[in-house]
């Protein structure tokens, strides 16, 4: 089947086959692999990617289904050096191996449009889609927050 | 520990929180993974066992070799042909399996056939037109029934499901019992679990036809072992293998049971005219992607009245499931360490490795310690109460004082240093204990159960690593190393490459503040490659990201290279300058003469001298600025039951914790978690921190959540993340850290282990901050997890969680 996506502003096409999941599209057709795979049945958010400005797993959804979509992948967080959330990632030390870090810092953007200035509980609510394994969340909670701040510093 | 005015020209860097600049990668979703490597792959998929115990009576992969895009299959017969047996290490009795099921299936799970197809939809597909016909056998699952004289056995051959059974004995235990007031007896079980790393195993093989070599990419996390392990496997020569780990996603240990997998990808890749790749998929992990084993542990501490320990003795089973090539190494470090922080002079320990048809076991984060610190700090609180000593008071009478170290336990592990009195010190302060117990006694009388624990615990680390064979044999390895190569370039900024790899650890970061401060640069001109390839890394057969080595002997390894370097810059400069080496000195990437302030050259300059304008060498000496070197911990003594050491330096730690249960649902809420450690000088102090906590929170998840559960078929029915539950960032507490600092003597930069504290100390912790708070019911903790059923039948019925 034909699926026609836009990722990170650039159109994708290709012929796939109905059960391809969108994952795998992501990474084998567009090749963006900072989108990860890290337990294939929606637990773990190592997959997150924006869908229609929303976070969606990517494990979770065919490719086909997202026919017309307008995806976004960490790729597509900042084309011009790092985004606030990533240089607060840095800063703060919020990943150890990166792997969970893409889908991280993307559930942290879509929390800090809609709530720019989070508690600390309310930045561990929103992360619960996503499981890291290394860093005991302390670090990311703490990137998010500092990221928060920065941004409202910067009127972002 | 060296000399640092000697051994650093600035103090810059090393000691201070330096970011990761080198890792953006993973910020920006740059990082390449294996799977990530993009070369045009087929796809590799596993037919496994859907028994825990049968005989394979009949393979029959005609219908999948014929499916459109299918390219070839393997099967465990063909693969036990051409293969040796896996090397088992520290069991006794003979045990016979292969990298692929063949003859019988041990566990659920186990891997039986193996199809590469053009894509993995298609390799699954093909999955299913093989036709096995199995056997189906009793399986044994509980180590009581595994034991039991008429149970079916895993290995006909051994003849016994004890695959090792060893006692130690140091120190005159039966005295300690003799001179006790009494001697107390408890028996503890830990379940199984796993790290499980967010990254699932990971392999790319491709076969080279005219030399029948293979490349081969994989998340290995010891790759020097690996090299070995698989050529002696597939009984070829090691520069026939060319293994490449890039990132790795997370390891925990639990990425060094990966190399059967590699062994079988080489056979397939043979077969086919591409790489292929395997991508574990998650519930392959959880089935058989190994877990730490379950275990119960009979203990008995023979007390004095005033709480003076006397003597340990411990009886440990551990059900090592159904892969002898770890099987028995749990009990032996165990073993190690399992005086803890006390001055215990008598012990004696029965190791005890049992086979079952659970899933394959492997050296997850911690590895023993956590379950033997469970025990003995449980039996602590339980001597405590018993005595009517205070918890914290009992420990501060046993424990080795700083002035004793460094401090031979009887089996001669030694702990070259630490602070246990002031680490619990500062615990109980920032743990507010005092105040903690006056609360607990008031929102008792309003029916609310806050309870407070603390655990102390060793973290040791440099794993020496004969130590396997101690009840065995002859080790085939010895000791604790790795490799560096340290090179400065064209334009003199320094280069690095090391044998280990990294799994998260930062090392890039850590590397390039040392260097910084030896050479007197800045460590944006430190480029460290953290891939590791076993045709230019310097790798031995020890190299590898495991038991908290990297501060001790990889960090060895750099500054032994880097000393080269500096050397042969000296040397170079010297002749540039004219100058005597005595006379110079270095800074801002230049060597200066030290009594002439004008007078300097660049890095660049004397690079472009050692590789460039080589006829302008003075006589004699070699081009070039790249220096390779390879360190070991020298305190590694030989395995010799009598004495001996298994790990080479000893970080400790002590938690304090505040919980309160609610009695009605039996949910465990944290309302203070403090942490101090003690690991030596801290390189980077924020790294430490990540650390110490993400350990604690692996350690949580076991306490709480995490556990592969069986059925009595054998069926693992905790395959996914939504039935084997992870710690997200909504229920795990804010962790208060406290530091200690005892530099290592025996590491050249006083650093020591500092990445499983938590996963040892806090299982403990949390259980006796539970028993504490449910004391009014007289509950006692002796197993784990704590899920909530468990805490409210206790507290209504059973009386023991
Ligand atoms: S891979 Fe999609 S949620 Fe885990
Ligand atoms: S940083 Fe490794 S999983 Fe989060």
């Amino acid at each position: 089947m034909q699926v026609k996506v836009k990722i990170n502003g650039k159109e994708y096409q290709d012929d796939v086959e109905p059960r391809m999941l969108l994952v795998h599209f992501i990474r084998e057709k567009a090749r963006l692999t900072g989108t990860h795979i890290g337990c294939d049945t929606g637990n773990c958010g190592a997959c997150t990617v924006l869908f229609n400005g929303r976070t969606i797993k990517s494990c979770l959804m065919l490719a086909v289904q997202a026919n017309g979509a307008e995806i976004m992948t960490i790729e597509g967080l900042s084309t011009n050096g790092l985004h606030p959330i990533q240089d607060a990632f840095l800063e703060k030390f919020g990943f150890q191996c990166g792997y969970c870090t893409s889908g991280m810092i993307l559930s942290a953007y879509v929390l800090l449009q809609s709530n720019p200035q989070p508690t600390d509980h309310e930045i561990r609510e929103a992360l619960e889609g996503n499981l890291c394994m290394c860093t005991g969340y302390q670090q990311i909670v703490e990137s998010i927050s500092y990221a928060a701040t920065k941004m409202k510093e910067a009127g972002k | 520990m060296m000399d640092f005015d000697k051994l650093f020209v600035t103090r810059d860097w090393f000691g201070k929180p330096v970011r990761r600049n080198e890792d953006v990668k993973f910020v920006k979703g740059e990082a390449t993974y294996v799977d990530d490597i993009d070369m045009n792959c087929a796809h590799v998929a596993f037919l496994r066992s859907i028994f825990a115990h049968a005989r394979l009576k009949k393979i029959d992969t005609s219908r999948a070799e014929a499916l459109k895009g299918v390219l070839a299959v393997i099967t465990g017969p063909e693969v036990a042909e051409v293969t040796k047996p896996l090397p088992a290490r520290a069991i006794t009795r003979p045990a016979r399996q292969y990298v692929m099921a063949t003859g019988k299936v041990r566990y659920q799970g186990e891997p039986i056939a193996a199809v590469v197809a053009e894509d993995r939809y298609i390799a699954e597909d093909a999955l299913e037109l093989i036709d096995v016909e199995y056997e189906p056998l009793q399986p044994v699952m509980r180590i009581e029934d595994a034991l039991k004289p008429d149970a079916p056995l895993l290995f006909e051959e051994a003849g016994s499901n004890t695959l090792l059974d060893d006692t130690m004995e140091h120190g005159d235990y039966e005295k300690a019992c003799r001179e006790a007031d009494m001697v107390l007896k408890e028996t503890f079980r830990v379940h199984r679990y796993s790290s499980t790393p967010l990254e699932n195993w990971a392999i790319i093989a491709r076969h080279d036809k005219g030399t029948d070599s293979f490349t081969v990419w994989a998340n290995d996390q010891q790759p020097g072992r690996s090299m070995t392990t698989v050529c002696g496997t597939l009984q070829i020569p090691t520069h026939n293998l060319r293994l490449i780990v890039p990132e790795s996603g997370g390891g925990f240990g639990i990425k060094l049971a990966i190399w059967p997998y590699i062994v079988i990808l080489c056979l397939l890749s043979r077969k086919v005219d591409k790489p292929i790749k395997w991508i574990q998929t998650r519930r392959e992990h959880l089935l058989g992607g190994t877990h730490a084993p379950d275990g119960i542990v009979e203990i008995e501490m023979p007390v004095k009245k005033d709480g003076t320990f006397l003597g340990l003795s411990v009886k440990d089973y551990q059900n090592d499931g159904s892969f002898i090539h770890t099987a028995g190494i749990y009990g032996l470090i165990k073993f190690a360490t399992m005086v803890g922080q006390y001055t215990i002079k008598a012990t004696r320990m029965e190791v005890l490795s049992i086979a079952t048809n659970k899933g394959p076991t492997v050296q997850n984060r911690g590895v023993g310690k956590p379950t033997m610190t469970f025990a003995l700090e449980r039996m602590v609180d339980i001597a405590a109460k018993k005595l009517g000593i205070d918890p914290a008071e009992i420990r501060f009478r046993n424990f080795v004082k700083p002035e004793q170290m460094p401090y031979t336990t009887p089996s001669g592990e030694i702990y070259e240093s630490g602070d246990y009195p002031e680490c619990l010190r500062k615990g109980l302060a920032l743990g507010e204990y005092d105040q903690c117990k006056k609360q607990q006694a008031e929102l008792r009388k309003q029916g609310r159960y806050i309870g407070v624990g603390i655990s102390t615990g060793v973290e040791p680390g440099t794993s020496n690593l004969g130590y396997y064979y101690t009840s065995s044999g002859v080790p085939e390895y010895m000791g604790s190393g790795e490799g560096a190569i340290v090179g400065v370039d064209y334009d003199g900024n320094i280069n690095v490459m090391i044998g280990s790899v990294d799994t998260g650890q930062g090392h890039a970061t850590v590397i390039g503040q040392v260097i910084s401060d030896m050479l007197g640069i800045t460590p944006d001109r430190v480029r460290v490659d953290n891939t590791l390839d076993s045709f230019i890394s310097p790798y031995i057969g020890h190299s590898g990201c495991y038991s908290n080595k990297f501060n001790d002997v990889d960090l060895g390894a750099v500054i032994k290279a880097t000393e080269k370097v500096r050397a042969r810059i000296f040397t170079l400069a010297a002749h540039m300058l004219k100058a005597d080496v005595s006379n110079l000195k270095l800074g801002d990437g230049h060597v200066h003469v030290t009594n002439d302030s004008g007078k300097k050259v660049s890095f660049k300059d004397i690079a472009a001298l050692a590789y460039k304008k080589i006829t302008l060498l003075p006589e004699g000496m070699e081009p070039g600025l790249k220096e390779i070197a390879y360190y070991r911990n020298p305190y590694a003594k030989l395995p010799n039951k009598q004495n001996f050491n298994v790990q080479l330096t000893h970080s400790n730690s002590c938690h304090v914790v505040t919980v309160e249960v609610d009695i009605e649902t039996g949910f465990v809420k944290f309302l203070k978690y403090v942490i101090i450690h003690d690991c030596g000088n801290q390189i980077n102090p924020a790294i430490v921190e990540g650390m110490a906590i993400g350990s604690t929170v692996h350690g949580l998840g076991a306490t709480f959540l995490e556990e592969f559960v069986y059925d009595d078929n054998g069926q693992l029915l905790t395959t996914t993340f939504m039935d084997y539950l992870k710690p997200v960032a909504a229920t795990v507490p804010h962790f208060e850290m406290g530091h200690h600092y005892s530099p290592c003597p025996t590491s050249l930069l006083g650093s020591k282990s500092a990445g499983e504290g938590g996963a040892i100390g806090s299982l403990a912790a949390v259980a006796n901050a539970v028993e504490d708070a449910l004391s009014p019911f007289d509950v006692k903790v002796t197993s784990l997890p704590l899920t909530p059923e468990k805490v409210v039948k206790a507290i209504k019925e059973t009386k023991v969680i």
